[in-house]
């Protein structure tokens, strides 16, 4: 059991030393099939750990495994362990299923591209990475994932380097995470000196028999808060997750939708005790999650760039993740980050099959008319926005109306406002994937969709018909290493919400219920009364997307409101006044004032004062062997008077 | 018995001064030399002096090595003055400036 854990972390990392040290010497596919298999084998790894984990009682189903001690100071140590619980094989069958499949996907997306062995390298990196925050036993190995992940998402962000938008996101997306990062690091440093230790189990025990006090436990909470919004991009450090998009697009379904930003949520989760103890930031987590499910929604639904879409999907749909988390509604956190991994992923590749068959155009306003190009592609989009929509029986309306539910149960002023905003959430998220949705496939094909329609036909109108009516259609709409793991996600997506139907079945919620105890369990009746204005919201969504794109008007009308959201609330240009422009104006400042004048200019002056005295010294050296001479002899005949006056 | 060590030490002395005086007026090298062993046989002499006065043979050894040293200057020194006549350079060590900063 133990072993098929461990296999699951060490096979990614094995896979990725070995690209990395094999270099040329293997080809470019054997790369590819090196990560997707290594990451494979960590899949069954996770499974073997699981069916293991599955026969044994509810009470202990948490495993640490220490192998050795990696760190120790004193008295303080840190071994090299890994937790395996019910949490954490959740996250890692996600981590390594759906990572395998993105990566399986990449073979076709990526073939071709330059550097693909450097990619393929780092794709294996990223899910050791995870896999380590997820699994790590203790609180600063928890960290060291945490860096690892934000140190692989920076690569892959930055992956065409040779793209200046590509390296200034990448640059975003590290230093918006380092601030997070500073953040929990100084809730460990606080934790340490209070505690004296970073293991899980005994911080919890200090954390739930309220030992230490109300003020620390509140600033380790906000410490592990500030970590987790800014790897799961909410408000307010999320300005860099639409940016990342400027990553391959397998990136952008791995690691900014399905995995790494919701390590945010497994935290919060996973150090629960610790939020328990401080109720007003686990609040906090809640009204920040609630806030940015209606920013983002808001802001996706003027935005023209398929992937920005859907980034901004993510960052709302985490925000239902941290509402739950917030409100101790654990088990539909975790659920919800199930559910969305697939659906998500499954946009994403849906997306990055679109954008594979039109050469790289990502601009919605460029496409349409796809849907009968691309019959399959059109389906498995289909499946994953009505899945995003939550429109049952999709696997998002049973976790996302599992969430809106446990608000109401949460009752109170904070319930009620959490309900409003995850009821708005719903009706957005329902207009913007389906404006997004009908600008892409519905109407008459674009100019640019006939340009690269068929591809086999003379005429491209033709090619378009034939492709319909072909048996082998969806051959051309890709290569089948992207087509079947995109396929695999939308029966995920359209099945794994039946792991917990209220009141009937609900296995997923009770296995993560044996770790994180839910604060607040929903009755049936709330659960169905929710569900239904959730849906019958959401069903508005889709139908004001639907007639706005028959009447041929964008969602949002012109005018002032439609330039707020198009410029993001303005989220980017108040970083940009508040950090950005003052450092620069001092750094410029300090240049003029400081390193010109001073620094440099002394440097000048030194030298120049150095060379004077040379030449001053050098006139002494006259070359003259009889004034030497003259000169040995006064100053001898002087030393002896001052000895002998001296003595 | 002859003289005190006094003596021996301003006979030094005095050859000493001369010595000193001729390096630093004389032009030509061959001169310089000599003032440069007239100079050095100065210290010999004292260094005997001090050696009869003290009954000890260690400056008589140390004249010794004087000696040896004072000679294999002069092979430097005339193999120098030698190579100046070869180049048909006047022998006047002020004109010989070529080390001035």
């Amino acid at each position: 059991m133990i072993a098929g854990a461990w296999l699951c972390l060490l096979a990614p990392l094995a896979g990725a030393l070995l690209i990395t040290l094999a270099g040329t010497h293997i080809s470019r596919s054997t790369a590819a099939w090196v990560s997707t298999g290594s990451v494979f084998v960590g899949f069954a790894g996770a499974l073997v750990a699981f069916i293991q984990i599955a026969g044994e009682n509810p009470d202990d189903r948490s495993h640490l495994s220490t192998a050795y001690t990696w760190l120790g100071i004193g008295q303080f140590e840190v071994p090299m362990q890994i937790l395996v619980d019910p949490v954490s094989l959740v996250m890692m069958m996600i981590i390594t299923g759906v990572g395998g499949l993105i990566v399986w996907y990449s073979v076709g997306y990526m073939k071709g591209e330059d550097e693909e062995r450097r990619y393929f390298a780092y794709m294996a990196f990223f899910v050791f990475s995870m896999l380590m925050l997820v699994m790590g036993g203790n609180l600063l190995l928890l960290l060291v994932g945490w860096g690892l992940v934000g140190l692989a998402s920076y690569l892959l962000i930055g992956f065409y380097h040779d793209r200046p938008e590509a390296t200034a996101a990448a640059k975003k997306a590290f230093i918006m995470n380092a601030i997070g990062d500073a953040a929990m690091a100084l809730a460990f440093f606080l934790l340490i000196s209070q505690t004296g230790t970073l293991s899980y189990s005994e911080n919890f025990e200090f954390a739930s028999t309220g030992a230490l006090p109300t003020s620390t436990m509140n600033l380790v909470a906000l410490g592990l808060l500030g970590g987790a919004i800014a790897k799961s991009a909410q408000l307010p450090l999320h300005t860099w997750l639409p940016d990342a998009m400027e990553g391959p697009t397998p990136v952008s379904a791995l690691i900014h939708a399905a995995t790494m930003v919701t390590a945010g949520v497994y935290l919060i989760v996973r150090t629960h005790d610790i939020f328990e103890a401080a109720p007003n930031v686990q609040h906090l987590a809640a009204i920040i999650g609630g806030l940015t499910i209606i920013v983002a929604g808001v802001i996706a639904l003027v935005q023209w760039d398929i992937k920005r879409v859907i980034a901004y999907s993510t960052m709302s749909q985490i925000g239902y993740m941290f509402l739950a988390a917030g409100i101790g509604s654990y088990g539909y956190a975790m659920f919800h980050l199930f559910t969305h991994a697939f659906f998500k992923a499954l946009l994403f590749l849906a997306a990055g099959v679109i954008i594979h068959h039109l050469a790289g155009e990502q601009d919605v306003r460029r496409m349409g008319g796809l849907k009968s190009v691309m019959p399959y592609t059109h389906a498995v989009f289909l499946i994953g926005a009505l899945a995003l929509a939550g429109i049952p029986p999709l696997s998002g309306f049973w976790s996302k109306d599992g969430i809106i539910s446990a608000a109401l149960a949460d009752g109170g002023a904070l319930g009620y406002t959490l309900v409003a905003l995850g009821l708005v959430g719903a009706l957005l998220t329902g207009a913007y994937t389906f404006r997004l949705y009908y600008l892409v496939f519905h109407g008459e094909p674009s100019e640019l969709v006939l340009e690269h329609a068929g591809g086999h036909g003379s005429d491209h109108a033709h090619g378009a018909e034939s492709a319909v009516g072909h048996d082998e259609h969806a051959h051309s709409e890709g290569p089948l290493s992207m087509l079947i793991p995109v396929g695999i996600l939308a029966v995920l997506s359209t099945i794994a919400g039946f792991l917990a139907i209220p009141g009937v079945w609900e296995p997923f919620l009770h296995w993560i219920d044996g770790v994180a105890e839910p604060l607040v369990v929903a009755t049936v009746s709330q659960d169905y009364a929710t569900s239904a204005i959730a849906v019958v919201l959401a069903g508005t969504g889709i139908w004001l997307a639907q007639s706005a794109y028959r009447a041929s008007e964008d969602l949002v009308a012109e005018g002032r409101i439609r330039t707020i959201l198009e410029h993001k609330l303005y989220f980017d240009e108040l970083y940009d006044a508040l950090f950005s422009r003052p450092s620069e104006l001092v750094a410029n400042l300090l240049r003029e004032k400081v390193e010109e004048p001073v620094i440099q200019g002394s440097l000048g002056e030194i030298g120049a004062g150095v060379r004077e005295a040379g030449g001053g010294t050098a006139r002494l050296q006259t070359g003259l062997l009889r004034s030497y001479a003259l000169v040995i002899a006064v100053s001898v005949v002087i030393l002896v008077v001052v000895f002998v006056a001296v003595r | 018995m002859g003289p005190g060590t006094t003596w021996y030490i301003a006979v030094a002395a005095v050859l000493f001064g001369i010595g000193t005086t001729g390096v630093i007026l004389r032009r030509s090298p061959l001169i310089v030399l000599l003032s440069l062993e007239i100079m050095l046989n100065a210290s010999n002499l004292a260094l005997v002096g001090f050696s009869r006065h003290f009954g000890s043979v260690d400056g008589q050894i140390f004249a010794i090595c004087v000696m040896a040293v004072a000679a294999a200057e002069v092979v430097v020194g005339l193999g120098l003055i030698v190579a100046f006549t070869r180049r048909g350079m006047s022998l006047d060590v002020d004109t010989v400036t070529e080390l001035r900063g």
